[in-house]
């Protein structure tokens, strides 16, 4: 240094990284533990925050508390609703979606038929059919009433299954169709019988291909399912329109607000857990190389 | 010299495209034969006729004695005696390169997972790609997908293999890696028709250079008839411009 050597061509060392850098590093990263710590920080942080706001008055704490557990116990109903949906419409829409793509005329016009109708019908409207069919084949049939009405609001759900399979099946055709040929081709090329190859080869990658906008359609289903107090059902939104009828009347205004935006936090954490899921099986279904984007 | 492949006057017609206009075409087993020409001349459709990704509307394509154009014969198992490479690899993009390889060993041939990944990893070495077995194709360079497409072809145990454009989407480098590939494999007596635009590499490898346009074969002989001393007007001006 002392002689004139320019500072280029001796490079002073980068500082070594020390211990606490490291540390540092590692309670920062991006990884799955610190996204579980900071996404419990920040609930805890909500809700000290609205806890904080309702005894500095800006709306009555104990009231907005005393809605708080039936809503709790109706977000299970809807919970429960969600758990036959998701699997039958997704299930059902698979085959169907499969169906639309296939070679046989017969199959392929069914399931057109299918997507058709049931895209076509408002989501209430099929509610109405399904359950208030059920309940008038089965009157006077000697089923016990209670029964009846049971498979009735039932039927309501089915018609939502129904509903979402349609749409994913126009999901999962999409999926199928965006599989280039050269790969049904390569599969044909070293002797692989078409049924194979649309299990170990085309379906693999439609699936991949179309889990973004299965979430999307997961997520839109769930929030249906407020359809099903038409007919009855005491999940969540049944039961905050419950709530708030039986509010008191000067109330009224101020009680559905706060109702409201506890069921709306509950719809947000059901839709979460599910959106995040699929995600999870995004990350799970992800080829090297094959996407630089996330 | 018995003939692997013979084609008899094959025909095929898309729509009111007739795309192959009586081809006739002997393939003698362990020969190396390039089907060189213009773009759009039926080169492509002629190989997919052979393995029957494409059936012929007329004419009769025979692997031996075994008449392929007969409709009792299954393509799948057509397909397991003739392989195929693609100009586009078509590798299968979800799979790793073993799994590319052992795919159809597994389903086809209906063989123990133990012994598909011997097989697919004595492949993977004939091409040198031993080292990647748990790639992914996108993360292969081109050449290195054509050489895994070379090896999911040969795993099967083909009595030939058809090269489609292999290495016309490809840089200046590895359609070298890929063409030592190719030339070892033609050496070693694997009997290959190749649709090439690969002047150079049908010159030293070929037994035999076929010359098509416009939906059938114009002129057929060794390299140096077809280069040198072709006879026909057309195939002299293509080649003028190609060998400049």
């Amino acid at each position: 240094m002392t002689d004139g050597v320019s500072p280029q061509a001796t490079p002073s060392p980068l500082p070594q990284e020390t211990r606490t850098h490291w540390a540092l590093r590692k309670v920062f990263a991006w990884s799955i533990w610190s996204r579980v710590v900071y996404g419990a920080a920040g609930v805890v942080f909500g809700v000290l925050f609205v806890l904080e706001l309702g005894y500095l008055g800006v709306y009555r704490l104990t009231y907005a508390l005393s809605v708080l557990n039936p809503l709790y116990q109706a977000f299970w109903v809807s919970l429960e609703v969600v758990a036959v949906i998701l699997p039958v419409g997704f299930c059902l829409g698979f085959v169907i979606g499969w169906a639309r793509t296939t070679r046989f005329v017969a199959l392929r016009g069914l399931a057109s038929a299918y997507v058709d109708f049931f895209r076509s019908m408002p989501p209430l409207a099929l509610i109405f059919f399904f359950s208030l069919i059920a309940g008038l084949e089965l009157r006077g049939s000697g089923v016990n009433p209670y029964d009846i009405r049971n498979l009735s609001l039932w039927m309501g759900v089915v018609a939502l299954a129904l509903h979402t399979a349609a749409y994913q099946a126009e999901i999962m055709r999409a999926g199928i169709l965006s599989v280039p040929a050269g790969q049904t081709e390569a599969a044909d090329a070293v002797g692989i019988s078409r049924i194979r190859t649309m299990f170990v080869v085309v379906l693999p990658q439609a699936f991949r291909l179309s889990l973004p906008a299965l979430g999307n359609e997961f997520s839109s289903s769930i929030k249906d399912t407020s359809l099903l107090n038409a007919i009855g059902w005491m999940e969540l939104s049944g039961m905050a329109l419950n709530l708030t009828s039986t509010s008191y009347t000067s109330h009224y205004v101020y009680a559905s607000l706060v109702i409201w935006f506890e069921a709306a936090i509950l719809y947000f954490v059901l839709t979460y857990v599910v959106t995040r899921a699929v995600r999870g099986i995004e990350d799970l279904y992800k080829v090297p190389g094959l996407e630089v984007a996330r | 010299m018995t003939s692997a492949i013979r084609v008899r006057g094959i025909r095929k017609a898309f729509g009111d495209l007739e795309v192959l206009r009586g081809v006739d075409l002997d393939v003698n087993s362990g020969d190396v034969v390039c089907i060189v020409g213009p773009s759009g001349s039926g080169k492509s459709t002629l190989l997919r006729c052979i393995n029957l990704l494409v059936t012929p509307d007329e004419g009769e394509i025979y692997l031996g004695d075994v008449a392929l154009t007969n409709p009792h014969i299954r393509p799948e198992w057509v397909r397991q005696q003739i392989g195929m490479v693609f100009q586009q690899f078509n590798l299968f993009t979800h799979l790793t390169v073993k799994k590319n390889v052992t795919l159809a060993l597994r389903h086809v041939k209906h063989y123990k997972r133990k012994e598909a990944e011997k097989i697919a990893i004595s492949q993977l070495t004939r091409v040198g790609l031993a080292d990647k077995l748990n790639s992914y194709p996108a993360q292969l360079s081109g050449g290195q997908q054509q050489r895994v497409a070379i090896a999911r072809a040969l795993a099967m145990g083909p009595k030939a293999i058809l090269f489609d454009e292999p290495t016309s989407a490809l840089d200046p480098e590895s359609i070298q890696d890929v063409l030592t590939v190719m030339r070892r494999l033609g050496e070693e007596g694997m009997t290959m028709v190749v649709v090439t635009h690969e002047m150079g590499f049908a010159k030293e490898v070929a037994d035999r250079v076929v010359f098509f346009d416009a939906g059938r074969i114009l002129e057929e002989g060794t390299p140096d008839e077809i280069f040198d001393r072709a006879g026909h007007e057309r195939t002299q001006s293509f080649m003028k411009k190609i060998l400049r």
